[in-house]
């Protein structure tokens, strides 16, 4: 199964200007309005550059930030409205959480292969921890609007599932779950996944979020015999396939790079044990 | 500072002529961060820069090291890719054709052994397309070969000299930064034949994860880039200049034309972008523009009249 979106766009360098940048529960949600960005794939990111753009050159933090576009939609006029949920982490992320309309951040995007949607007669199975679920909103936007789609969301506590209020205005069925059981079922997202596996109805799992829920997630597909999608993160410079610093490991030998041959891979190809 | 009337930006010739190379403006991208030029298509033009320097070229293709193999620094970023490259074949075959007859490429070479280096310059010595090489004697996160050849200066200059019995095009030598003195570095290269030199690579550096405890790299050491050593870099391009006749294209950390004006002040005849074209996949285009306006608002009509034009008070 091939994980080239349909609609890919080249890719530009560009400026978005800030048009909100605010905290929802544990996240910041950014809406940047691009005018150059025609469209964006489900799962696709882009790199943002934190700090207010031509201003003084600014060398610390000096690369710019994969992000996955949250939502995008098209915007009055021309362009893009690109939304970017982050949660605050280090210094880049702190910068960007500073960054005030209207403001502009240099942009670089759309990048990466994202998700192809669901084969005909094939439910989708979308299932995100933590900040992955960042990556997923897309997709299960787009798959729900044709075809079965079930969602399940897993995260630590109730804060870090405000945004799953996106996801309930889907048409789509929407579980939940936390680990301190403040919202949804206590426990693991996998645990809902384990439930929704006892089928023998088609399914296509698409995971994104930590590496051990993903890693489980692609077990747990493998064995019920069903397709795994995974979204990998991974530190990058530029997010165009020239730093070579996301080589992801392949079982089949070799590497992957996250930016330009994923973020998204076929689970079955991905080498756990070696990834950063 | 002397005075000069500024020029119409129009009327600056920006040619220069590296060791033999002749290239439209001093920018050229520099090994390991510019891909094999491809990748940039979407961002810029090629034909606006002077030239392109190709990722690292072996003989045989190479996978790299395991994750993880960037960290981010102050200023700067650490690497341990581990020369992971295509192999000097599919160079030839799938990456020369895609790029336009009009840029100027020169070829990166790398081997874990002399006769390798000697080995891929002779495949490319009748490729049209290769302007010259230049040899990696320096990379220093790659445990076979590079740091060897680049810190000594006996082996650097057989090195040297056996890459140019295979090889008839210009001939640049990378040079490592890390060594007691970048003059005698320079001085050896000159005295095998090298038509130019290229510095600095990378800095031997490490950082580490306080938490786990543990390196950021997976390979430990790494190669530190980026505005942290423009300094550093700036410094042996200027002790290099006075100890060789050769020309000089300077390295480190360059993110605006103004970087790039002082190396060419320090005595580098041209300049190479490198992990500045990570943040902006445009920079060097937009630093070979700035560096012809800059020319121009100072009265040069000619950018290599820059090439060590700084002025030393005396003591």
């Amino acid at each position: 199964m091939s994980a080239r979106p349909a609609e890919a766009a080249p890719p530009i360098r560009t400026r978005g200007i800030v048009r909100e940048n605010r905290p929802e529960g544990s996240y910041w949600r950014l809406t940047l309005s691009v005018a150059d960005f025609t469209r964006f794939a489900p799962g696709q990111f882009v790199m943002l550059s934190p700090g207010a753009e031509l201003a003084a050159p600014r060398t610390d933090p000096l690369l710019p930030r994969p992000m996955a576009v949250y939502r995008a939609r098209a915007a009055e006029g021309a362009g893009c409205e690109v939304e970017v949920l982050y949660k605050v982490t280090g210094r880049g992320t702190a910068l960007l959480s500073s960054a005030r309309p209207p403001e502009a951040v240099a942009v670089v995007g759309p990048l990466g292969r994202g998700f192809p949607l669901p084969p005909p007669g094939t439910r989708g199975l979308v299932v995100g921890g933590g900040t992955g679920i960042a990556s997923l909103y897309e997709l299960a936007a787009r798959a729900s609007a044709r075809g079965d789609v079930r969602v399940l969301l897993g995260a630590r506590s109730a804060r870090d599932l405000e945004i799953a209020r996106d996801f309930a205005a889907l048409p789509l069925r929407l579980r939940l779950a936390t680990e301190d059981g403040s919202r949804g079922r206590t426990g693991l997202v996998t645990e809902l996944l384990a439930e929704e596996l006892a089928t023998s109805d088609p399914l296509l799992v698409y995971a994104c979020g930590p590496t051990p829920m993903m890693r489980r997630a692609a077990e747990m597909a493998a064995a019920a015999g069903q397709g795994c999608l995974v979204s990998l993160e991974n530190p990058m410079a530029c997010g165009f396939g020239v730093c070579l610093g996301c080589a992801a490991p392949l079982r089949e030998g070799g590497f992957a790079l996250v930016c330009r041959d994923g973020p998204v891979f076929e689970a079955a190809r991905v080498e756990w044990e070696n990834l950063a | 500072m002397s005075a000069r009337a500024p020029l119409a930006p129009d009327r600056v010739d920006a040619r220069v002529n590296l060791g033999g190379i002749a290239l439209r403006n001093p920018v050229l991208t520099a090994s390991g961060t510019f891909g094999y030029g491809t990748e940039f298509a979407p961002f810029l033009d090629l034909r606006r820069l002077g030239g392109i320097v190709s990722k690292s070229l072996t003989v045989a293709p190479r996978t790299g090291n395991l994750p993880a193999r960037i960290a981010e620094t102050a200023s700067g970023m650490l690497n341990a890719i581990g020369l992971e490259n295509v192999g000097v074949e599919a160079f030839v075959r799938e990456k020369l054709p895609a790029l336009h007859p009009d840029v100027v490429v020169v070829a990166s070479v790398f081997g874990t052994e002399m006769e390798h280096y000697a080995q891929v310059c002779a495949r490319l010595e009748g490729e049209p397309r290769v302007a010259g090489f230049e040899i990696n004697a320096s990379c220093p996160h790659v445990k076979s070969g590079g740091i060897e050849f680049g810190q000594r200066a006996d082996v650097l200059a057989e090195l040297v000299r056996t890459v140019r019995r295979a090889a008839r095009k210009p001939l640049l030598v990378k040079l490592s930064p890390n060594v007691t003195s970048i003059a005698e570095m320079a001085r050896v290269c000159e005295g095998e034949g090298a038509d130019g030199l290229s510095l600095v690579n990378t800095l031997q550096a490490l950082d580490v994860d306080v938490e786990t405890r543990r390196p950021l790299l997976r390979n430990v050491l790494g190669g530190l880039s980026g505005p942290a050593i423009r300094p550093v870099a700036l410094r042996m391009v200027f002790q290099a200049s006075h100890a060789v006749k050769i020309p000089i294209c300077g390295i480190g950390g360059i993110e605006t034309a103004e970087d790039a004006i002082k190396f060419l002040l320090c005595g580098a005849t041209a300049v190479q972008v490198g992990t500045a074209n990570y943040r902006n996949p445009a920079v060097a285009g937009e630093i070979a523009d700035g560096i012809r306006a800059h020319a121009a608002r100072h009265g040069f009509a000619r950018v290599a009249d820059l090439v060590g034009a700084l002025e030393v008070p005396g003591v």
